[in-house]
């Protein structure tokens, strides 16, 4: 399930290993203006759920993100239910009551420093891991995490993949949809499986798998995330599902895990 | 012999040169002449006549040896370039080629073309090229008058052009004659060898990555000839060496046919069939796979209707496509594919001496699948439902002597594009959503547009050696590429000008001094140009263009302009020759949503760009050739801030092409080696090293964390190519 475009650039990684090389280099960046941050998740598992909002910094500063205190975080329902969220510490607020749920949809309010930002989100139906193996990569001689799962068939799915290494965000996060094998048992595979021989997976380390199903906007923000690191097109940034000119995604999801010890 | 003089000995400035297919034709008074034909690098020909009645003189000029260089002294009609009345066109010796070094010693037309001025390098080892900052996708490509429409093998490091089937290279930047169109920015015409018509030979040449043979020789004696060269690559049996089996499992190679022949059926009449076929294979393992590849064929026929009225009609058939398979257990595919049939047929009428009409039609039907994804194995391409796109051309020009000084070449290109079903066509509402649907039956069109474009050029002649030249004209096009990647991937997709694209307009005018030194030794011109883009082409943010049916709601339009200054001085003859090419330039894009609406450089605006290049001949047997090139980096957006989502660094950007890339320069070497010469036998070795002092040019630069401090982040800088070298033996026999 990865873009074959992904496969294009691996090929072409590889014509190019043969003599390119890469070196850190001094530039000269612009900088703009701080601007608002918002990470907000609503789960359909117990809560609390978190926002974080923040700001931005100079590419050149350290990566230490100044929170933005003392916002007024609302997560309300289309079921009339309304809840502001407590700032838990500077920058994360949580719920308390609130309570995820499929079919519903979930709208965040965020005032802060004078300006009001609005995100909606609709939690799709679960879907949950058939199982986790590991296989022969699909490319190079290594061995890589896959899992399988069972697309529901009729509507279209968005889905997201957050791969832990031993608990820590390690690889990265994939999102996928279901426009090619509509209604079938699709296989995802994780990217940490190198396309060398040698794998980032060391024997014993313990792989985690969070599965979500998220909704088309949410699904639209990671898609856009792509390239957002390298020079090979005109970056851009992601497409926010947050008005008013807010980074970041609001998204209402469901979560499935599963874990397998990599051998 | 295309562009060869023919001159009158007893009326000095009497005379033409042969057009394309080495066609020419004099007026004169009856009496007794001397005619005399010439082309550069090639011995000239004297042959006496006495003229009382029409009649038909053939030249045929052989390649002057070693030898006989040194003593060649100027005659006239070396300054060509004064007097001639095209401008804004460049043409490429064939045999300067040769010697100029490139990368992986593999001569290159594509490479070559970009060390003059006004035609600039898309990338590293890139055989996409900007023509006064028009994109890449602006350049018709003509191989024997058949569209390429993907020039590049193995992502652009070598061209599909097999230099040794290459006969003549000419670039029109943006004012071509009335006769092409079809693309914005310049018009690359490349032809085909004829091959020998003497003698049986056998050529050749055998490199690092690459081998080439060449067969060619008479059909019938002096009557008709025929040439096929051919060309692979074996990277991969390098790969094959690899103990790593990812690499040594993987397909990497393209492979090429070039084929032509000709025969002269009589006096007035003469038909060539020339046709290439190129592949290129990627792949790893069995789990993934590309393959994509042009192949064109071209029937030509050459009619002498008259002794003044010259007649070519072809029959042309382009075809590009490619085809991605992904089989990880699930198997999918995803092809696209664009093929032209064509009818072009062009009248040439020798009204007097420096008076000439030319007009015809060209009529062509595209047909276009645009990227399609599928998860079925065997796809019957038949059964897919392709766009249908017919573009009709007329064009009428005349050239025109007003005075001995002044001569004028006004014309027009009238066109037509009809974009028609079967098919579905959407319109889409603001937010890129399909509104309506139509269906189409079979031959009912569905939207056409109807341009005029007219072409004027001057020439006022100074002197023997200097001359003024003015030119405008306007081109349009209707097929469009939608490129996500900069260098130009073999999956960029091709659309035609529809209910919801509109043709692409350019306007250009340009102005020139051309002047001889040395008697003639040395050429030298100036240009500068300014030009207005219509209708230009980018992306909303966060496009998807890739598989998407809906591909055309995701487009952006704009306007666009681009001007510069351009310089060119060429040492034509002697033992050390070459030339230094420098464009002083700037071109800009202006679309409602990027930038504020302002006008911002486009990514291929590179305001400084120098080329030298130096050959020289130290005797007989050892041939030395250096090329330095320096150019301003690309605009391209760099981060003006970060943050952090999921725990993950992000990018903030603000305005489109804001920044730089580092200025790129580079020096190679090359030397021929020519160990034998005989008539029955030649042999050379050829050198080159690229990038010769190790300068790190930036390919790409990225943004990460710092992998043992990731509290900073840090610009990663790749560079592809330091010190290679390469090197070939070259046979002929």
């Amino acid at each position: 399930m990865k873009h074959p475009i992904i496969h294009l650039a691996i090929a072409l990684l590889l014509i190019c290993s043969f003599s390119s090389c890469e070196k850190v280099i001094d530039l000269k960046l612009d900088t703009s203006s701080p601007s608002i941050v918002i990470q907000g998740n609503v789960f359909d598992h117990d809560g609390p759920y978190k926002v974080h909002i923040s700001k931005t910094v100079a590419f050149t500063e350290p990566n230490i993100f100044p929170p933005v205190t003392n916002a007024k975080v609302t997560i309300s329902d289309n079921l009339g239910n309304s809840e502001t969220l407590k700032e838990s510490s500077p920058g994360i607020y949580i719920s308390s009551a609130l309570k995820g749920k499929s079919g519903v949809t979930y709208t965040l309010t965020v005032e802060a420093e004078g300006k009001t930002y609005t995100a909606v989100s609709t939690m799709p139906e679960p879907v949950s891991i058939d199982r986790i193996y590991i296989r022969k990569s699909e490319v190079g001689n290594g061995r890589e995490v896959a899992f399988d799962f069972h697309d529901p068939a009729g509507i279209d799915n968005y889905y997201r993949v957050i791969e832990y290494i031993n608990d820590s965000l390690k690889t990265g996060i994939y999102v996928g949809n279901d426009k090619l094998y509509p209604g079938k048992i699709i296989t995802f595979a994780l990217g940490s499986s190198s396309i060398k021989k040698d794998s980032v997976l060391q024997s014993g380390d313990r792989v985690r798998i969070q599965f979500e199903c998220i909704d088309k906007g949410v699904y639209e923000y990671f898609r856009t995330t792509r390239g957002n690191s390298d020079q090979s097109t005109s970056p851009t940034n992601p497409t926010s599902n947050i008005s008013n000119g807010a980074l970041g995604y609001f998204s209402a999801s469901t979560v499935r895990q599963d874990s397998i010890i990599y051998r | 012999m295309i562009g060869a003089t023919v001159t009158v000995k007893e009326l000095p400035g009497t005379g033409s040169s042969a057009n394309t297919y080495g066609y020419y034709s004099v007026t004169l008074p009856a009496g007794h002449y001397q005619i005399s034909a010439q082309f550069m690098g090639y011995a000239p020909q004297v042959q006496t006549v006495n003229l009382n009645q029409s009649q038909k003189i053939d030249f045929q000029l052989t390649e002057q040896v070693n030898e006989l260089k040194e003593v060649v002294v100027s005659s006239q009609r070396k300054n060509e370039n004064i007097t001639k009345l095209q401008m804004g066109v460049q043409k490429l010796d064939t045999k300067d080629l040769k010697n100029i070094p490139v990368i992986f010693g593999e001569k290159d037309v594509l490479k070559t073309i970009q060390l003059l001025p006004g035609i600039k390098s898309a990338g590293e080892g890139s055989s996409g090229f900007n023509v006064r900052g028009g994109a890449t996708d602006q350049n018709l490509i003509l191989l024997d008058e058949a569209t390429v429409y993907n020039a590049s093998h193995l992502m652009g490091f070598f061209s599909v052009f097999n230099s040794d089937a290459i006969k003549d290279i000419s670039v029109y930047k943006g004012n071509e004659p009335a006769e092409y169109g079809g693309r914005l920015s310049s018009v690359l015409d490349i032809k085909m060898n004829d091959g020998n018509d003497k003698k049986l030979g056998v050529s050749g040449g055998i490199g690092l990555i690459s081998s080439r043979v060449t067969l060619e020789g008479p059909i019938v004696k002096d009557k008709g000839s025929f040439i096929i060269s051919a060309r692979r690559t074996y990277a991969d049996l390098f790969a094959k060496l690899s103990k790593d089996s990812t690499i040594n499992n993987a397909r990497l190679y393209f492979y090429d046919f070039n084929v032509k022949a000709n025969y002269r059926i009589n006096n007035k009449n003469r038909i060539f069939l020339s046709g290439y076929f190129g592949r290129d294979v990627l792949g790893l393992s069995n789990t993934y796979g590309i393959h994509w590849g042009n192949s064109t064929a071209t029937i030509r026929l050459n009619h002498l209707v008259s002794d003044r009225l010259f007649s070519n009609t072809s029959l042309i058939f382009s075809n590009y496509n490619y085809k991605i398979n992904v089989n990880n257990g699930i198997e999918m595919n995803i092809i696209s594919r664009i093929q032209d049939y064509s009818m072009k047929q062009d009248f040439q009428l020798y009204w007097g001496n420096n008076n000439t009409l030319r007009f015809g039609i060209n009529s062509t039907l595209h047909k276009i699948i645009p990227g399609i994804i599928t998860a079925i194995s065997d796809v019957d391409l038949k059964s897919m439902t392709n766009k249908h796109a017919w573009e009709n051309a007329i064009y009428i020009s005349h050239q025109y002597g007003l005075s001995k000084k002044l001569s004028v070449e006004y014309g027009a290109r009238f066109t037509t594009f009809s974009i028609m079903g079967p098919g579905k066509f959407y319109t889409y509402d603001s937010i890129a959503d399909p509104r309506d649907t139509m269906t189409y039956k079979t031959g009912q069109f569905m939207r056409s547009y109807f341009n005029i474009e007219p072409r004027v050029s001057f020439n006022y002649i100074l002197n023997d050696a200097s001359s003024l030249k003015a030119s405008y004209s306007r081109n349009v096009q209707n097929l469009h590429q939608l490129s996500n990647s900069t260098s130009g991937s073999p999956t960029d997709l091709w659309i035609p000008s529809s209910n919801n694209v509109k043709p692409e307009i350019s306007d250009q005018v340009s102005l020139g001094y051309f002047r001889n030194f040395c008697d003639n030794q040395f050429e030298f011109f100036t240009e500068i140009y300014y030009k207005k883009l219509q209708n230009q082409i980018d992306y909303k943010t966060g496009a998807e263009l890739n598989f998407n049916e809906n591909v055309e709601s995701q487009i952006l339009f704009g306007k666009g302009r681009a001007y510069g200054l351009e310089m060119f001085l060429k040492k034509k003859y002697g033992r050390f020759n070459g030339w230094i090419s420098y464009t002083l330039s700037r071109t800009e894009r202006k679309f409602d949503g990027i930038n504020n609406g302002n006008y911002y450089p486009a990514r291929q605006d590179k305001t400084h760009d120098i080329s030298i290049v130096g050959i020289y001949e130290l005797n007989k047997h050892w041939t030395f050739s250096s090329t330095w090139v320096y150019n301003t980096g690309n605009a391209v957006t760099f981060p003006t801030a970060k943050y952090q989502i999921d725990g993950k660094t992000m990018m903030f950007y603000s305005n489109r092409n804001a920044n730089r890339m580092p200025a790129y320069h580079r020096l190679d070497f090359g030397a021929t080696w020519l160990v034998k010469k005989t008539k029955d036998f030649e042999s050379s070795w050829t050198f080159s090293i690229y990038n010769a002092y190790g300068r790190d040019n930036a390919y790409m630069i990225r943004f990460r964390n710092n992998e043992l401090d990731p509290t900073k982040t840090e610009a990663i800088q790749t560079t592809l190519f330091k010190f290679v070298p390469s090197f070939s033996y070259n046979f002929k026999f």
